[in-house]
């Protein structure tokens, strides 16, 4: 097994796969940083390019591009409050916050640093794991993930403001985002809803134009109120010093960034949820560390743990996404389904051999996750020094050029005009929605999850009538979805005795 | 001594003129330009893979050696770009269209999203066939179709699309008429999903295309017992899904979905190209089916590169599209659950 954990290093380090893991990190790095385009998108067009190639070159190629997709990602989500991936978003909410604020600098290394944990972890997690997940994913049946879900829908609790009227409210836009979700044709017969007579509609609201729109479109709005820079009107001495703050901060919140790390791979394994839901559950649990009230209200706000959560979480889920691929041949996620497609390609066949025959490889496959990142982001933090600089330049000079990475994005997406639409029209709700206090994340959670609850409740009342309520891990997951629905109540409680107790 | 020598420039340069191939004339329309390919489905896909596939060779074999882009266009199990493809795009040659096979259905069903029809489409062909064939779980100790028939518990069937597709209608109709008791369980998330469903032992059987999940049966995680009209080598000795029934209605809607595998991969241009160009573009597809390059690449990827002619492909397009309004009825019965 050690052998041939090294010889999965050595064979990344030749020189060949080595460029070939460079070239990819080059093509994702800049794949994270502009929106719209995503990581499962860029496979698909890159799968041509490796016809030619063996598999230890080509697995560096396609992971390497891959797996730093969600570091940079980060860093525009964090400047620009634009979504740089789908699963950035939750970044979004503390990050941008912090660039506002003058905290760019700190924001971005926190996010850097976090990236690099969450990567480390799930890549750790993928090397030892593989042997003994396969009962693992054989468990969790249609009612299971049904459960899962759930669970995922309770953390709008705490993604929800503060109090009684705050969760009020995270809980109705949580339903709106439902509601969003169901628009198209119904996953059991076709049934058209909410279509409105548009075919466009028929697949559904886009989640990157919708994601773009909520969220780009208001900071874009705000920025041209305010007048100034995106970050306001704070000396720019600090933004330097900032970088090296948040990688502290990492560190100071280790065992945060670790959980959320944790949790990005529980979430990412799991095949059939996607890769953007992990990130809002790690922001959740975030913001359930906070030790006191005031710390609770500051999430939102500009708290550096809002940053540390998602940045973890959406990096761990890609070496535990690799897991089910890998060890099965079913993909997690759109991108490792493409991933899947490569492997066919070079004729490897996932499965058994991929633990006896073709361990080395599967140890590249760690190695290159690990080494991508560190270079991505070893790199990224020698240019974030200038990147932070973009937000001290006049407002005004930036907003044409975000409002047009942002449209950009929302059309790339599915190269249609509809798409864009949707963007004005998200962007109309989500200025709305900011004007007057509801909180946006609840909403998203809301739309990933809503169809697929459906399609999971569908599916296991089908197959199983009512039988499907007695399994042992439903009951399980129950009583763990109501501990998260109800932890921020008792979160409160216990921090209004201990302050009733400091006086 | 003028004379003579203008005569002998003048009969030269006549007859380099007269001898000049056809080629010369026709070669510069695709010179230097480039050709669209505009595939209704995601990135990643079946449609996708083999699109850019053909992106890559078709070239040698199309005069000018245009360059080859593959657009993706996906939304409505195809039917955007169906429609976008035959009301909105030139005839001018430069822009083909691989048809998501599926939109017969939908056309055949009479939904309400279609404004397009698929007879109408210049077509160039099909670049494939593709089976589908009827899987059961590998630890069931169902050998053949006909052990199935004695079952007297629910047979947990997995299904895919909407509207009329195979894995809905063939087994719903195989229940029927069988006395089967099939209950489908919908699994949107796609092929996959269902693997995985397979491999959790959540459904026992699924009706599904054979290229796809030709890796899994490998693996003897499914079995093929039955498959429909168009074989490959591996299940030939399978029964045919028509041959299971007697009833001539039941018989006839098999045999629809069969046609619609015929034509696996559709390759349209659209309406009203002109005929020269068609020519071009049959040739050249044909042509890279032959390509022993391609059969290799192909092979890699699980996929086979068959050409079928237009002509071949249009028969089986009219037979989907010109049945009488008793079949169709049916249909519709049956691609609904």
């Amino acid at each position: 097994m050690l052998e041939a954990f090294a010889e999965g290093l050595f064979l990344v380090l030749h020189w060949k796969p080595f460029l070939y893991m460079l070239i990819g990190s080059a093509i994702g790095f800049w794949v994270g940083i502009l929106p719209g385009i995503g990581g499962a998108t860029t496979l698909a067009l890159m799968l041509p390019f490796i016809y030619k190639m063996t598999p230890q070159e080509a697995i560096p190629f396609l992971l390497g591009m891959h797996s730093v997709v969600q570091t940079t990602g980060d860093i525009t989500s964090v400047l620009f409050g634009i979504p740089g991936e789908a699963t950035t978003v939750a970044t979004i909410i503390d990050g941008h916050a912090m660039a506002k604020k003058g905290e760019g600098g700190r924001a971005l290394g926190a996010a850097l640093m976090s990236s690099l944990v969450g990567a480390l972890i799930g890549a750790a997690f993928l090397a030892l794991t593989i042997p003994v997940v396969r009962p693992l994913v054989l468990t969790f049946g249609s009612p299971e993930m049904f459960m899962v879900i759930i669970v995922g829908l309770t953390c709008i609790s705490s993604l929800s403001g503060r109090g009684r009227r705050g969760l009020l409210l995270g809980m109705m836009t949580g339903g709106f985002g439902f509601l969003a979700s169901m628009v198209g044709q119904d996953p059991h017969g076709g049934i058209l809803r909410f279509t409105f007579g548009q075919l466009y509609l028929w697949n559904g609201l886009p989640l990157i134009p919708v994601v773009l729109g909520l969220f780009a479109i208001p900071e874009i709005v705000d920025l041209a109120v305010r007048g100034t820079a995106i970050a306001g009107n704070v000396p720019s001495e600090n933004l330097g010093k900032g970088v090296k703050e948040g990688i502290k901060d990492t560190f100071r919140h280790f065992w945060l960034t670790v959980r959320c790390s944790l949790i990005g791979v529980g979430i990412g394994v799991l095949p059939g949820l996607g890769g953007g839901v992990s990130q809002w559950v790690a922001y959740a649990h975030a913001v359930q560390s906070a030790k006191t009230l005031e710390e609770r209200s500051g999430f939102g706000k500009g708290d550096v743990r809002g940053v540390l959560g998602p940045g973890a979480a959406n990096n761990s889920k890609e070496g535990a996404g690799l897991i089910p691929t890998v060890a099965f041949g079913i993909p997690a996620s759109a991108g490792m389904a493409i991933l899947l497609g490569g492997f066919y390609l070079m004729g490897i066949i996932p499965g058994p051999e991929m633990l006896t025959k073709y361990l080395p490889l599967t140890f590249s496959m760690v190695w290159t996750i690990v080494l991508a990142n560190i270079i991505v982001v070893a790199v990224s933090l020698l240019f974030i020094n200038r990147l932070a600089r973009l937000t001290i330049i006049r407002g005004n000079l930036m907003m044409p050029f975000i409002l047009l990475l942002t449209f950009i994005g929302g059309y790339t997406a599915n190269n249609s005009l509809g798409d864009l639409i949707v963007v004005l029209i998200s962007g109309g709700v989500g200025y709305l929605m900011v004007r007057f206090g509801w909180p946006r994340p609840p909403f998203i959670l809301g739309f990933i999850l809503g169809s697929l609850a459906e399609s999971y409740l569908y599916t296991s009342v089908l197959r199983y009538g009512v039988a499907w309520l007695y399994r042992p891990w439903v009951i399980i997951l129950f009583f763990i979805a109501l501990g998260v629905a109800l932890y921020p109540f008792y979160q409160e409680r216990k921090l209004r005795k201990r302050m009733g107790v400091g006086r | 001594m003028k004379k003579p020598i203008c005569l002998l420039v003048m009969s030269f340069l006549f007859l380099t003129t007269l001898s000049s191939p056809v080629e010369v004339l026709a070669a510069p329309y695709y010179e230097g330009k480039v050709l669209t390919i505009i595939v209704g489905l995601a990135p990643g896909g079946g449609y996708d893979r083999m699109a850019r596939l053909l992106a890559k060779h078709l070239p040698k074999y199309i005069p000018g050696k245009p360059s080859i882009v593959v657009q993706n266009m996906p939304g409505a199990g195809g039917i955007i770009a169906a429609n976008h493809f035959f009301n909105l795009v030139k005839p001018d040659g430069f822009t083909i269209h691989s048809l998501t096979r599926t939109v017969f259905n939908f056309q055949l069903v009479k939904d309400e999203g279609v404004k397009f029809d698929a007879r109408k489409y210049s077509w160039i062909g099909s670049a494939s066939s593709e089976s589908t064939v009827f899987l059961i779980r590998g630890d069931l100790p169902y050998k053949s179709f006909a052990d199935l028939l004695n079952v007297k518990e629910p047979i947990h069937t997995g299904y895919v699309g909407t509207g009329g597709s195979s894995d809905i209608v063939i087994p719903h109709i195989l229940g029927d008429y069988l006395g089967l008791k099939i209950n489908l369980i919908p699994y949107p998330g796609g092929n996959r999903d269902i693997i995985l469903a397979f491999e959790r032992k959540e459904i026992d059987a699924t009706y599904l295309t054979y290229s796809s999940n030709k890796p899994h049966i490998k693996r003897g995680l499914v079995r093929p017992l039955v498959r429909g009209r168009v074989s490959a080598p591996e299940i030939e000795n399978l029964p045919v899904n028509e041959d299971l029934v007697n009833d001539k209605k039941a018989k006839t809607l098999m045999a629809i979905i069969s046609a619609v595998d015929k034509v696996g991969r559709p390759y349209v241009a659209p309406p009203g190209t002109p005929e020269d160009i068609m020519k071009i573009m049959r040739e050249a597809f044909r042509k890279v089916a032959e390509d022993p390059e391609v059969k290799v690449e192909a092979e890699k990827m699980m996929m086979e590169v068959e050409y079928l002619s237009a002509e071949e492909s249009l028969k089986s397009v009219n037979f989907v599209l010109n049945q009488p309004d008793d079949i169709v009825k049916e249909f519709i019965k049956y691609s609904k659950l």
